[in-house]
């Protein structure tokens, strides 16, 4: 009978299930899970990181040269997607990899924890600081300077990169230097903006967005004057009276204002739509924007983009630092390889295979760097372009609480430039989210 | 009066074969569902035949490329991805975990629906109110539990907090109230049956639709889980979600390599489907189990 | 042993000895006592050591400052009264209501009708039952990939099929109407089959010979739809619309792909559900604490929704039991 069979099925397929469990339990060992060593004393370092920091050869040679170490990546590419791994594993006191990459805007937060991170100095990290911009070596160290935590691996210097060929279509001056010259200012920029719109035709806007070109203005004018953005060095709550931000704040209005924005949200989905599309012509480009403009792009705009200077000259965006939790069980080994991957070497290293701009002045100085160009950008010679700018960055001082804050003020700027929001009310908008965002209000 | 009988059964008949009978409108609001709902899908094995700057194009491309077998092979050399052994972590997990869940919850739903015990409608309102729970901020304290247990990295944390499931109790205790009638439950009983005697033999076959759709669901859920098991999992010890998101590089996605990994994903899928289809099908045409 | 539902004849069984009698009648109510407790308690055990340590966790997070990575102070119920003042958070509210109600209940009727015309006699009936499964199969980086092709506001399928009607282009993220009616739709795409399969199984539970004698009497297959089917599949919807109210209160995955995966929901958080704000106090935020008292405010919402919902429900099905 149907009704026998079938439950002759189920009962095989419950004894079948068991005995999965059982072998499941029995053999789930099957894979030695990161740090502790197999046979034979060797050491398996796990490296926690994001996006691309080019360091595969470099691990490679440093197996090669360490024989019993054993070097395994767990790589999320997305910021965002990685820090609630990175927030799981010092919250749990448990997982997180010998090595872990920590990013600018988190910087801050991670740092205010010092006691989950290995002293660096331990380790003899303290006779290389001047292999460091002074800044970023600073960036790495725990609030009260006590501790290093973290060894610096790259600097996000400014440029700025734009469509050749849509600004020869627009009537506008396409070579670098003379592009260079025309925007010194912001207000010079919006003004090649206006005669852009006027001269192209088409939906072709100037700029992508501008929560990008904000937050590009904003380090700008830190930098110039306060040194601070959103938060004082105290922890307090500045941003209504920093001179720095209300003018980024007004400058970025203006630039929505006159209609120059596309509003598409920097690298989302769209973003890469429109940019494959010739959808806007001009973005801001730290060093690591290059790789990805070069991946979002494709091969039919090689050639068209070119790198500019970047109006006001100076400021930056981006960058990290490697640091050891405290939760390892190889904190030797693993300062170790922080040292050798932030050495001037390893940042020569990461440059070339992920153009990321090293934050070691002898790196900047090295002919390899200096002499790089980037086909893809008509062959801009970009370590001149970024060398220079990296050491003279003045730092500015990122509040603990600077990420979430900054997200929120970019969202009231996105507002504006859809039209949703009144800039004469967005700016009281703005700093009450602020406000919300670091639980200050 | 007789020819009035007859013609009236003759019309029974017909009209009962035509009331079973889907009509052609039936087929035409199907077709239409599936082709909605099969669209997606249709153009991410589309996206992984081609390379990848089909992805943004607009408008967006229909014909499948040359290039699955490309894919293919980039999909099982991709060193971060551990897909292979993925895919078998996943086969693992979620058939271990729907044939748990169904057979225990439909212990559980029986005596919910069918037995008489003290405190059984509070208990049940714990089971429901747990679903209620949002479960992202239970990822960090889990992951204590399992750090505790050292199951960190391992399939046992994937499986074993998931063997039974709120959603699978008051499912099937919601089908064995409306499906087992009960006069039978309480014949058998009259006859001395233990009780679960009573489950295996009376119980059971008459909750095979639902025990169906509840394996077929849950295997599927187990399949697509990704939060938990990125969160408590390791790289090299993968399940096939995880193994998915791997595949991507920098910040920008490999569409191609990912779909080809979730076409090659999506196959254990339809054979469960098709196994677990046919027993729901099969209590169509008997009507209910009994008679 | 053959299980018989036959009444035994009279006479047919010798009495066994007292002593065995005694000893197996108590077999028999230990059995029926112990029984159910028994078979519910793989849940509660598995709950005890997978479940109720994070709940309470959770709980207990709930009552302090807690910042994720660092340290934590007790503040008794601060965070809680912080959330009913905080007007992102019941922006939030409103938002996850909107969506819930404008897809769950088109959602549920389609369901219920797609259940019926799957449960009818016809060629390759697999095809169609899974046909509905599709979208649970496809991978959520496709959905999202797809959904941004058709709500684009440059070059969706969407606004390109409304330019026909003379529509302008909808920023179809940057209002609260159109987003919420976009999230809408792919919540339905993706979750109507699901239960209509559902709805379908509790089909198979109704016996055939209701409806022949209800098409005898001369009743038409709508009259048999709601005289019959609806009632005698009540627990099923029930279940249903329970399930249904949880999913959409705690709708998290489909608003987050509409917006690209930012968790503010858009410029002015025009589609930003409460687990979305849960989870950028917790995770981006670094607030664990105040995250936690949002993910218990949530619990309650559901909770009491959920009944009110079921009350409905069981004054609208109608039926007996």
């Amino acid at each position: 009978m149907r009704v026998i069979k079938h439950r002759g099925q189920i009962a095989l397929a419950m004894v079948l299930s068991a005995a999965l469990a059982a072998a499941t339990a029995c053999a789930g060992d099957g894979d030695k899970k990161g740090s502790d060593g197999g046979s034979g004393g060797k050491i398996t370092l796990t490296v926690d990181d994001f996006g691309t920091f080019g360091y595969q050869d470099l691990y490679k040679q440093y197996e090669a040269q360490h024989p019993n170490i054993k070097i395994s990546e767990r790589n999320v590419p997305k910021l965002d997607d990685y820090l609630p791994r990175l927030q799981q594993w010092i919250a749990a006191g448990a997982g997180a990899g010998d090595v872990v990459a920590i990013e600018e805007g988190i910087m801050v937060k991670f740092k205010s924890q010092p006691d989950k991170f290995v002293d660096l100095k331990k380790y003899g990290a303290a006779s290389l600081q001047s292999g460091f911009i002074p800044w970023k070596w600073q960036g790495g160290m725990s609030p009260d300077g006590s501790k290093l935590i973290g060894l610096g691996t790259d600097v996000g210097s400014m440029a700025l990169c734009y469509r050749r060929d849509l600004f020869k279509k627009a009537g506008l001056p396409s070579d670098r230097d003379a592009v260079t010259k025309q925007w010194a200012t912001w207000d010079d920029f919006i003004n090649v903006g206006k005669k852009f719109s006027a001269g192209i035709g088409g939906g072709t806007k100037f700029i992508d967005s501008p929560e990008t070109y904000y937050n590009t203005i904003l380090m700008q004018e830190a930098g110039k004057g306060t040194n601070q953005t959103y938060f004082d060095q105290s922890n307090k709550f500045v941003m209504e009276s920093n001179p720095a931000v209300k003018a980024a704040w007004d400058e970025t209005v203006k630039m929505s204002q006159a209609g120059l924005a596309n509003g598409v949200q920097f690298l989302s989905d769209p973003w890469s739509q429109a940019l494959k599309n010739n959808a806007f012509a001009t973005a801001p480009c730290p060093a690591w924007m290059l790789g990805l403009i070069k991946e979002f792009g494709g091969d039919g705009q090689s050639g068209k983009w070119d790198v500019a200077g970047v109006p006001g000259g100076g400021g930056s965006w981006g960058g990290s630092w490697l640091a050891v939790p405290t939760q390892s069980k190889h904190p030797k080994e693993a300062a170790e390889l922080v040292k050798f991957l932030t050495s001037t070497q390893g940042q020569i290293g990461a440059f070339k295979a992920a153009n990321n701009l090293p934050s070691s002045p002898q790196a900047l100085n090295d002919p390899a760097v200096k002499a790089f160009t980037n086909p893809y950008f008509n062959d801009a010679p970009v370590g001149k372009i970024y060398g220079p700018a990296a050491v003279n960055l003045k730092p500015v001082y990122l509040g603990a609480d600077n990420q979430e804050v900054r997200q929120a003020v970019e969202a009231d700027i996105r507002a504006i430039a859809q039209g949703k929001l009144s800039p004469g009310s967005g700016w009281g908008k703005a700093v009450s989210d602020a406000k919300k965002a670091s639980g200050t209000g | 009066m007789r020819t009035v009988i007859a013609r009236r059964a003759q019309r029974a008949v017909a009209g009962s074969a035509r009331l079973w009978q889907a009509s052609p409108l039936t087929y035409v609001v199907l077709i239409f569902g599936i082709a909605l709902s099969a669209f997606p899908l249709y153009w991410m094995f589309v996206v992984a035949t081609r390379t990848n700057d089909v992805v943004g194009a607009v408008p967006p491309p229909f014909v499948a490329g040359q290039h699955l077998g490309e894919n293919m092979n980039r999909l099982f050399d991709n060193e971060q991805a551990h897909f292979a052994k993925a895919l078998v972590n996943s086969a693992i997990a979620s058939a271990v975990v729907a044939f748990s869940t169904v057979f225990f919850s439909s212990l559980a739903g029986f005596a919910f629906a069918k037995l008489r015990f003290r405190g059984r409608n509070a208990l049940l309102l714990v089971i429901v109110a747990t679903m209620m729970v949002p479960v992202q901020m239970g990822i960090i304290p889990l992951y204590m539990v399992m750090v505790h247990l050292h199951w960190t990295g391992k399939l046992q944390a994937v499986i074993v907090p998931f063997l039974v499931t709120g959603f699978g109790v008051f499912m099937m205790r919601q089908y064995a109230s409306q499906a087992v009638p009960d006069e039978l439950i309480e014949a058998a009983r009259v006859d001395g049956a233990s009780t679960f005697r009573i489950f295996w033999s009376v119980v059971l076959p008459a909750l095979r639709p639902a025990a169906s759709v509840l394996a077929l669901f849950t295997f599927m859920q187990t399949w697509n889980e990704f939060i938990w098991p990125r969160a408590v999992l390791n790289p090299d010890n993968p399940t096939v979600q995880y193994s998915l998101a791997l595949l991507n590089s920098a910040y920008f996605n490999d569409y191609t390599l990912m779909f080809a990994g979730t076409v090659v994903a999506t196959v254990p899928l339809f054979i469960v489907f098709v196994v677990f289809g046919r027993q729901i099908i099969g209590g169509i045409m008997e009507g209910a189990v009994k008679a | 042993m053959a299980l018989d539902v036959r009444p035994a004849p009279p006479g047919a069984r010798a009495a066994p000895p007292s002593r065995r009698r005694r000893w197996r009648s108590r077999l028999s109510r230990l059995d029926m006592s112990l029984s159910p407790y028994l078979y519910i308690s793989p849940f509660y055990l598995l709950f005890l050591v997978f479940g109720l340590f994070p709940l309470g966790y959770t709980f207990w997070v709930s009552l302090n400052h807690w910042e994720i990575i660092g340290g934590h102070e007790f503040i008794g119920l601060r965070n809680y009264e912080r959330l009913l003042t905080d007007d992102q958070f019941w922006n939030a509210v409103g938002n996850t209501f909107a969506i819930f109600l404008i897809a769950t209940i088109p959602q549920l009727v389609l369901a219920l009708l797609l259940a019926n015309a799957l449960n009818r006699k016809m060629r390759a009936p697999t095809l169609f039952r899974m046909g509905v499964l599709l979208p649970l199969v496809t991978s959520v980086a496709a959905v999202a990939i797809v959904f941004t092709q058709i709500f684009g506001r440059d070059y969706g399928m969407a606004n390109w099929f409304l330019h026909f009607f003379g529509v302008h282009s909808v920023d179809w993220q940057a209002n609260k109407w159109s987003s919420w009616l976009a999230i809408a739709t792919m919540v339905d795409w993706r979750w109507t089959g699901y239960n209509a399969l559902i709805f379908l199984a509790g089909m198979q539970a109704i016996p055939r010979s209701l409806y022949e004698a209800a098409a005898i009497d001369g009743a038409s297959r709508m009259k048999q739809f709601w005289r019959i089917t609806v009632p005698l599949l009540r627990p099923t919807i029930v279940f249903v619309t329970i399930i249904s109210t949880i999913g959409g209160l705690q709708l998290f995955t489909e608003p987050l792909l509409f917006n690209n995966g930012y968790m503010n929901g858009g410029s002015l958080r025009q589609s930003q559900t409460v687990a979305m704000y849960m989870f950028e106090n917790a995770f981006q935020r670094f607030q664990y604490g105040y995250g936690s008292a949002v993910a218990w405010m949530l619990f309650l919402l559901i909770l009491v929704f959920s009944l009110f919902n079921f009350l409905i429900i069981r004054r609208l099905a109608g039926g007996e039991k």
